[in-house]
């Protein structure tokens, strides 16, 4: 694949007014394993090329995985026959123009080079220590290499390269499911032995399960549980849905709408945490805070409603929740009783107006109490509103990387809003 | 065929035990128009093979898009060497493959007109004319029109000798009205979630009439009282939203992989438990579910599944008892069935083929009954028509569904609309707590087209169906 011979097709053919090409290139590697034995094994390169043009405000688009000749010409004559047949689009955007991007470090050698026997020798290696202690381990081994352009008529070259190690584990002995994950831009950061060390540990914890009553009761959520709730809420923290009356964030820009201790920013800074350079409309990605101490300072913005409303056009690219230095054990002595959170698990909305959301626990709830954990609970259902969570934030942990793109704190978290129990 | 032959030869060549190339072109067309504003219009074409090869208990899978000999061969042997591989591991928990014969077949969707046909301009100018009907209406802020035209053309080959020739297609229109008033915003939906059919189904479908109807609807919900605190009440489920609600709980605990732990580390598990087949009561007595990958115009009706398995029709659940999984070459020897059920299935070229949900629907019932039979009958209870939030633990065991519109029904009458409505319940009190379904005359089919399963994550397509049915004492109530 040659990114520039596509461009230069595409410069000497396309006849449109204006144009963005969009080029990625996939090379992975995905190891699945099930109950101690491998169930799915998967290789190979993935490719996409799209191309939007435009004439005036009459637009239409193609996409195709080969990069031949025929091919290119497919993409363009469909591309360009679906906006001759476009009506006027009353919000459409020319393509981006030139922009300065950011230097960004998502490519990782060794992680790209990582070869299909190291990985297949990491999944031998769980499943042994499954058995040693008695259980048994699913989970999946990746490995991707991505590599994306994206050029316009106007003026736009980016391009952007990163790599993608993942490693998971849910182990079940007897009665007992827990999970533990990795996923981050570099092999290097991985360790077998401290995640399963971790595992066990976790399985341990969860033996002697109790029987729990919904309730609400103050909550430790882990990174991993807090990761999930906080997708569903940046996807509602919309500016134009936000504006047109949509989302709970309605006329909130600039007010203290979240709990003070809370804060979300998108950073280059933090060096371990995959920042993508640009956006699909070619918005170059910059230090952003989206709330900062309770006040909503910025929403993801698309520029045609950045034009619109006189704002700056900016998306998210990943997730940086500063957090404080509370432990666990600390968090614990602060309220009387309370449950830990390992995970959540199929979160939904309930009402998108008033930003409700359904969801259960997974993975292992502990509950504790004077200080100290006592035992396990069975799993429970949830309906909360994340945004006035926030507001009952009684301490925070330290951040530490959830994902490859986020990275967020343990929250002792008052009155969680459990309304339901599962029978495991 | 070429290219068939050319890899089952290398395959058998390498010592492979079993292999088959899926040779597979995907065509998507989707046009997404936000009032009046084409937000969208792409058309994707995604094609390439993929090869798997069974070896000494274990499966590998690769895949190109690269068609040339060398390409092909390249492709087989970098299939062994992961099977290879994936076998080293698996020494001590080798899989087995049902038996299965050789098939040569031809399976096209039966349509009158290709979708794919229609000109763009006649396709967007019905969705701009479904949108302004929509704004029209005073206190609507939003109209999204989104429609999916899918092609999946397949050539399957295997070293059992197994060539088939399938194109399957389907048709998905959504139409979303939102309405904002007074401090709320509320939406109605028209999703009937997919059909493999013809252009001729959007024809028959008045989609202006419908238009007219979710904004009207959507004006009524924004302005409608809650239910109040959570009660033991009578539901009456709509067939529309029976289909998501059986999906979660019927479709996927019986998929034989969850049962078997192989979705643990992801879409989990299944409390339907194998030694629970045949005695296992699920549901009431009225219960029956039939899977069926052979239902005209159903989404996961292709001929065949990519195991080569022929589609089949069979009791997943037996007047109330479970009976039977859906399952694949794979998972079914795990449980010593002997035979696959056809569920195997991938998305793409690159997907190796995983255990997925058929189509499944629930039987209506014997005795003649109306809706309005149903209603009258009802002293106290809410009426559910469309989806709306649903989510369910990871072993298909407590849930929480919402819907898409409701009606409080107070002796036997639909009294008023309410919104934010939700039920909670759980396997198997749900499915017992069953004890009216309409008659035939009120089945209908409603589609899923992103059934999303698997690591890395796969979209499936499937139909399920129902006729209105009543679910006694079950916990109702606003949400928050």
């Amino acid at each position: 694949m040659n990114s520039e011979k596509i461009l230069q097709y595409i410069r000497q053919h396309c006849n449109a007014d204006d144009w963005a090409l969009y080029i990625s290139y996939w090379d992975s590697h995905e190891t699945r394993f099930a109950q101690n034995g491998i169930t799915q094994h998967i290789a190979g390169p993935k490719l996409d090329i799209t191309l939007n043009v435009s004439y005036g405000t009459k637009s239409g688009s193609a996409t195709v995985n080969q990069d031949d000749e025929n091919t290119l010409a497919f993409m363009l004559k469909t591309a360009q026959d679906i906006a001759a047949h476009a009506p006027e689009d009353p919000e459409f955007m020319p393509s981006a123009e030139k922009a300065d991007l950011p230097e960004v470090n998502n490519c990782d050698p060794e992680t790209k080079n990582l070869e299909p026997i190291q990985m297949v020798d990491i999944v031998q290696k769980a499943i042994d220590k499954a058995k040693a202690f008695g259980a048994s381990v699913s989970g999946m081994t990746e490995k991707h290499y991505h590599n994306s352009w994206m050029f316009t008529k106007n003026g736009f070259a980016g391009n952007s390269e990163r790599t993608n190690f993942g490693h998971s584990m849910t182990i079940k002995k007897a009665e007992v499911e827990t999970k533990v994950d990795y996923e981050a831009k570099n092999f290097g950061g991985f360790d077998l032995d401290r995640d399963f060390a971790q595992l066990q540990a976790q399985a341990e914890a969860l033996a002697d399960l109790h029987v729990f009553e919904p309730q609400k009761i103050a909550v430790i959520m882990r990174p991993s549980a807090l990761l999930e709730l906080m997708w569903f809420m940046g996807w509602m923290m919309n500016r134009r849905q936000s504006d047109e009356g949509f989302t709970p964030f309605t006329d909130q820009l600039g007010k203290p709408f979240f709990g003070d201790k809370f804060s979300w920013f998108s950073t280059l800074k933090q060096p371990g945490l995959l920042a993508r350079p640009y956006d699909y409309e070619g918005i170059p990605s910059k230090e952003i805070a989206w709330v900062e101490n309770g006040m909503i300072k910025n929403m993801p913005t698309n520029r045609y409603w950045a034009k619109k409303v006189n704002g700056t056009p900016c998306s998210s690219y990943n997730i940086f929740i500063p957090g404080g230095n509370a432990s666990e054990e600390e968090m614990m002595q602060m309220v009387p009783r309370g449950l830990i959170l390992n995970r959540l698990w199929y979160i939904r909305t309930v009402d998108a107006k008033s930003g409700e959301l359904t969801g259960m626990t997974r993975d292992g709830v502990l509950y504790f109490e004077n200080g100290k954990v006592k035992h396990a609970v069975n799993n429970l259902r949830f309906n909360e509103i994340p945004h006035d969570a926030t507001r009952r934030i009684l301490a925070l942990g330290a951040s530490r990387l959830a994902s490859a793109s986020s990275m967020l704190p343990t929250m002792l978290i008052d009155n969680f809003n459990f309304v339901d129990k599962t029978s495991f | 065929m070429k290219y068939l032959d050319l890899a089952m030869n290398a395959a058998n060549s390498l010592g492979a035990e079993y292999a088959d190339i899926r040779i597979q072109k995907t065509t998507d067309q989707v046009t997404y128009l936000q009032n009046l504003s084409l937000k969208h219009t792409n058309t994707e074409v995604l094609y390439g093979y993929g090869i798997r090869v069974f070896k000494d208990g274990a499966w590998g899978f690769a895949h190109s898009n690269v068609f040339s000999d060398e390409a092909v061969l390249a492709t087989v042997q970098k299939a062994f060497e992961i099977a290879q591989l994936s076998a080293s591991v698996n020494k001590n928990k080798k899989l087995r493959l049902a038996p299965e014969r050789s098939y040569i077949a031809t399976v096209k969707t039966p349509i009158q007109i290709d979708p794919f046909e229609v000109p763009l301009n006649e396709k967007i100018d019905l969705m701009m004319e479904v949108n302004r009907t929509i704004m029209a209406y005073e206190g609507i802020r939003q109209a999204v029109f989104y429609l999916i035209l899918h092609k999946d053309e397949k050539l399957f080959g295997s070293t059992l000798g197994t060539r088939l020739d399938l194109t399957s297609l389907f048709i998905d229109p959504m139409i979303i009205a939102t309405a904002v008033h007074e401090g709320d915003s509320q939406s109605r939906t028209f999703d009937e979630g997919g059909r493999a059919i013809g252009w001729e189904w959007i024809l028959e479908l008045d989609l202006i009439d419908k238009a007219k109807q979710i904004a009207q609807e959507a004006l009524i919900k924004v302005k409608a009282d809650t239910l109040g605190p959570e009660e033991r009440r009578s539901l009456i489920l709509d067939p529309n939203h029976l289909g998501l609600t059986m999906h979660e709980s019927v479709g996927h605990p019986t998929e034989l992989d969850r049962v078997l732990g192989w979705e643990a580390d992801y879409a989990g598990i299944s409390f339907a438990t194998p030694e629970k087949l045949k005695n296992y009561r699920y549901g009431s007595e009225i219960i029956n579910f039939v899977g069926d990958n052979t239902l005209p115009q159903g989404l996961a009706t292709h001929g065949f599944d990519d195991d080569g398995v022929p589609g089949q029709k069979w009791h997943i659940i037996k007047d109330g008892i479970l009976n039977e999984y859906g399952s694949t070459r794979d998972t079914a020897m795990e449980i010593g069935l002997g035979y696959s059920r056809g569920c195997n299935r991938a998305t793409y070229y690159f997907d190796q083929p995983i255990n997925r949900i058929p189509n499944l629907y629930l039987l209506p019932g014997t005795k003649p009954l109306t809706p309005g039979e149903l209603i009258a009958d009802t002293e106290d209870g809410v009426y559910i028509q469309g989806r709306g939030s649903f989510s369910i633990d990871q072993h298909r065991v407590n849930f929480q569904f919402g819907g898409d519109f409701f009606w409080e029904i107070k002796n036997g009458k639909l009294h008023r609309p309410l919104k934010k409505v939700l039920y909670k319940s759980c396997n198997p009190e749900f499915w017992n707590s069953c004890d009216a379904i309409c008659d035939e005359r009120f089945w209908r089919p409603f589609g899923v087209v992103n059934c999303g399963k698997g690591q890395p994550p796969q979209s499936a397509r499937m139909t399920h169906g129902s006729a209105p049915a009543r679910f006694r004492n079950i916990r109702v109530g606003g949400s928050q």
